[in-house]
């Protein structure tokens, strides 16, 4: 007992309950509260509360790291649980009762705080009114922090199967616009498995059910399984691995006739966003030149489509007029003049600054794209690229059978690019240039003695990375049809920044997994709209300390970055056995 | 090691030296555009000579904010050789919490009552939450990774940053909010027969004492000699018995302080807060600390207040006589222009040290 009532649970608690109240009062809880996870029973505000109390009590009893001259504290991990989320629910309580008092006191705490809504307060309690909504914090966090506690003491099979099930619950609910539109797309019912936006009751224990016995049998027979694969012949692993690889793309061309053309679209702006992260990965992850500014090339590709193209170009247009017969060229004409400008503008703008250090780099190229972006909007400007109000009337690609009005077209077309583009990324990160780029990232001094040009390799990945941003360009100008400078800002850098980090740097089905999670959940649950770039900023922070080698990892740069961890482990070690 | 005809081939492509050329032009098309861009303005005289003198105070007083920002970067940067990309945040963070102060004093009346006091009670408020904002910024997301490639503490300082911008657009809202009128502040000062908008006066002033303040406590203050010493050699400095993670926090709430004041000073220039004030302030705080040469306090602020007055006078005097319309609206090209031009030409700034071949 005196363990589990150790300064660190208390803290561990109390951080738990700050991070709950956080939610709270930045609005999330009450926007996410809009989303059932389970209709009727549920919201996904209560379970981020949920989530928060019962993660205290998780992360409370995580067994402690084996430290240099510490005994380790050994204490129930239920109790430790216990402590941890009581203090949580106690924090939150407290801040949620104080609130209401001084509510009812007559102080317009919305003045300051302005997520302290009715409807975040009543979410908070449960509905259950101020003393009642306190009391049920309370008793949640230490039943919920004794529960997630408990896992601890389960075997690591039951204990991964329970956390799947409640993942994959959590999971099947925020998949509902995907799979519900497949249903229908399929012409099967769905009302069986979502009604009003979440999961029904039925469609919630099936899919526990589902999960739980799925997970269970995988895990029992795990070492079965690693076992047969082990065995497998060399070439018949190609060949499974081959047929995965078939499949995959087999099931990204019916993808857009199973989900209609809403969801369509969303595709299509994801798959402008694996565009433009296989670009940015060449820069960022091949060659480790951190480029802040990568939206210039985007607009560059933009910009330079919608010249070339559009009739009402100053290029076509007669003095006085405002739209020619028609544009100067054709999409597919235009193409790779786009290119070869971007990269052109690309080395013009990377050749002075090449040589700066990594972190002065990334500022630098960040103004280059704050400079881009103030000049395309500026009255200077205006008569070539139509200042603040953009350049209309981007026609799209011809032949006229290529109809672009459909989402699905769109997105076969970026489809086609994408796997162009992931192809040849795919063979130049072995390549000779591949390996004299991984030489350069780890330690510039040691390639340049071996014989890399520093210079030359920079300047070619930097001048591909603004080729393939460029192309991002033309398709968002052709998608959309005309062109705002509000869509070339520093947003659009840290987006596609964001997407390739979460993915793992310098690996290709990273972008793919990041681009699917950061633009195109966001897209489909418009409650994340709003927190869309917190959440951002926070993944950009976590997966840094905590994965810096991201979701999908490429396997050199996991070993280049955990080389210091493995030198640390063995520092540990080598201590443990001087002091013992 | 090839074939004799690729190896000539990559031999004539190294010969061709594109880095310099690139560069020889660049400076020869700059140079140009200044001088024939100044004269013609000049020429033209759009601008009388009181007009120039307004935007050089106007730029001083700008400038001076910067300074107070740039010193944070510059402090952080001295130690743990990152750059603090949510520094922006922090400033943002105090000079927007305080507002509430404000408001709250304006409805009473005890602003214009009691100006100097609630002046001295905003400034603490925004004061203290930066640096709290600071030094929680550098215990959860800098600490863990201490030694990291060089890299990653800059893409968490970016995430970072806008982790704080949405964070208080939730607590506090989303539109701008101006600042209650202080009336003290109003109206303009004499001095050598100029006529200087109050406000103005005020910010230079305080930013030239806060420096002051800061420059005897890093000369002079035991805390102010480890924070050198660690700045020096963060391993010898542990050994010779300085606490270098207390010495590192205290630095980010120094750096958080200053940054607390400037938020204030903008806000008598600027009048207004809002959640994505601090973006552009820091950026170019950051070029003013680059400028001055980082990791240097006296550069810090002379890179703030040139800065400062070249982003005034700059877009008017180079660009009105070439003819570009509304040239104002090009001010951060040329704020990022000299950024630029910096670190190509000078990356050591002014009174950095030579840049250090590998750190």
């Amino acid at each position: 007992m005196r363990a589990a009532l150790s300064r660190d649970n208390v803290r561990a608690g109390l951080i738990g309950g700050v991070t709950v109240l956080y939610l709270a009062l930045v609005g999330m809880i009450e926007r996410f509260q809009d989303r059932d996870v389970i209709t009727d029973v549920i919201g996904l505000g209560t379970l981020l509360i949920l989530i928060g109390l019962a993660g205290t009590g998780y992360m409370a009893s995580r067994p402690p790291k084996p430290r240099p001259g510490r005994k380790p504290v050994t204490a129930n991990p239920a109790l430790i649980g216990l402590v941890a989320g009581t203090t949580a629910g106690v924090l939150a309580g407290a801040v949620i009762l104080i609130l209401e008092l001084l509510i009812s006191a007559g102080v317009d705490v919305r003045s300051v705080l302005a997520s302290v809504t009715p409807g975040m307060l009543s979410t908070m309690e449960f509905g259950l009114g101020p003393v009642g909504g306190a009391l049920i914090l309370v008793g949640l966090g230490a039943a919920l922090g004794a529960g997630a506690g408990a896992l601890r003491l389960l075997s690591d099979q039951l204990r991964d199967t329970v956390t799947f099930t409640l993942t994959a619950v959590l999971l099947m609910s925020l998949m509902e616009p995907i799979l519900s539109a497949v249903l229908d797309g399929l012409s099967l019912p769905d009302r069986w498995l979502y009604e009003g936006g979440g999961l029904t009751v039925l469609g919630a224990v099936l899919t526990v059910v589902a999960a739980g016995a799925g997970r269970w049998f995988w895990k029992e027979r795990e070492p079965q399984r690693k076992e047969a694969v082990a065995l497998l012949p060399a070439d018949r692993r190609t060949l499974y691995r081959k047929l995965a690889v078939f499949a995959a793309v087999a099931f990204l061309v019916v993808l857009p006739w199973l989900v209609g053309s809403f969801i369509s679209d969303v595709l299509g702006t994801v798959g402008l966003y694996v565009l433009l992260g296989l670009g940015l990965n060449i820069v960022v992850g091949y060659a480790g030149l951190l480029d802040l500014g990568y939206v210039a090339f985007f607009a560059v590709g933009a910009y330079a489509t919608g010249v070339l193209t559009s009739p009402a170009s100053y290029l076509v247009r007669e003095e006085g007029q405002l739209f020619a017969e028609k544009g100067l060229t054709n999409f597919w004409v235009a193409l790779p003049f786009v290119v070869l400008i971007a990269v052109i503008i690309g080395i013009l703008i990377g050749a002075p600054v090449l040589r700066l250090r990594g972190d002065y780099l990334a500022i630098v190229t960040l103004g280059f794209g704050e400079i881009i972006r103030t000049l395309v909007l500026s009255d200077w400007l205006a008569p070539y690229l139509g200042g603040a109000q953009g350049l209309l009337n981007v026609p799209p690609p011809p032949p006229e059978a290529l109809d672009l009005r459909a989402p699905q077209n769109v997105y076969y077309l970026i489809l086609v690019f994408c796997g162009i583009a992931a192809f040849v990324a795919w063979r130049l990160s072995d390549s000779r240039i591949g390996r004299a780029w991984a030489a350069m990232r780890e330690d510039e001094s040691v390639a340049e003695a071996m014989g890399v040009s520093i210079i030359r390799y920079k300047l070619l990945a930097f001048a591909m990375g603004a080729g393939v941003g460029s192309l991002g360009g033309v398709f968002f100008a052709a998608k959309i049809g005309s062109i705002f400078p509000n869509s070339f800002g520093l947003l659009v850098s840290i987006n596609v920044l964001s997407v390739i980090i979460l993915g793992g740097l310098g690996s290709i089905p990273g972008v793919i997994v990041g681009s699917a999670v950061l633009v195109g959940l966001p897209e489909l649950l418009r409650e994340f709209a709003e927190f869309r770039l917190l959440i951002y900023g926070a993944i950009l922070v976590a997966i840094m300390i905590l994965r810096p080698e991201g979701l999908v990892p490429n396997k050199r740069r996991q070993r280049e970055l955990h080389a210091r961890d493995a030198e640390a482990e063995l520092s540990v070690i080598v201590t443990d056995e001087a002091t013992s | 090691m090839t074939a004799p005809a690729t190896s000539s081939r990559r031999l004539r492509f190294e010969r061709l030296p594109l880095r310099r050329i690139i560069l020889i032009s660049l400076s020869i098309a700059i140079v140009y555009g200044v001088v024939a861009g100044s004269a013609a303005t000049l020429r033209m005289g759009t601008f009388t000579a009181a007009d120039w003198r307004s935007l050089v105070i106007n730029g001083i007083a700008r400038g001076s904010v910067y300074a107070l920002i740039a010193i944070g970067y510059t402090l952080v940067y001295g130690i743990l050789f990152m750059i603090n990309f949510a520094h922006g945040e922090v400033f943002m963070s105090g000079a927007y919490t305080a507002f509430f102060v404000a408001v709250a004093f304006g409805r009473s009346g005890y602003l214009n009552a009691h100006p100097l006091v609630s002046i001295g009670a905003i400034l603490i408020v925004s004061m203290v939450t930066s640096t709290l904002v600071a030094v929680i910024l550098e215990r959860v997301a800098y600490r863990p990774l201490r030694g990291a490639p060089r890299l990653v503490p800059l893409i968490t300082a970016i995430g970072a940053s806008f982790f704080l911008q949405y964070t208080f657009r939730g607590l506090y809202g989303a539109q701008a909010r101006a600042y209650p009128t202080i009336n003290v502040l109003q109206g303009t000062w004499t001095i050598f027969g100029v006529e200087i908008l109050r406000t103005q006066v005020i910010v230079v002033v305080a930013a030239i004492l806060l420096w002051i303040a800061l420059f005897t406590f890093v000369a002079k203050t035991r805390t102010g000699r480890s924070m050198r010493a660690v700045g020096e050699d963060r391993e010898i400095a542990a050994l010779m018995g300085i606490n270098v993670d207390r010495t590192i926090v205290a630095t980010f709430a120094i750096g958080g302080a200053l940054a607390g004041a400037a938020g204030i000073l903008y806000v008598f220039l600027f009048n207004q807060v809002i959640f994505t004030m601090g973006f552009f302030p820091g950026i170019k705080a950051f070029t003013a600390a680059v400028l001055g040469g980082i990791g240097s306090v006296t550069g810090a602020a002379m890179g703030g207040l040139l800065l400062g007055v070249l982003e005034a006078v700059g877009p008017n005097l180079f660009l009105t006589g070439v003819g570009v319309p509304s040239p104002n609206q090009l001010q951060p090209v040329v704020a990022f222009g000299i950024l630029v031009l910096v670190l190509i030409f000078l990356p050591g700034g002014f009174l950095g040290a030579p840049e250090e071949k590998r750190a």
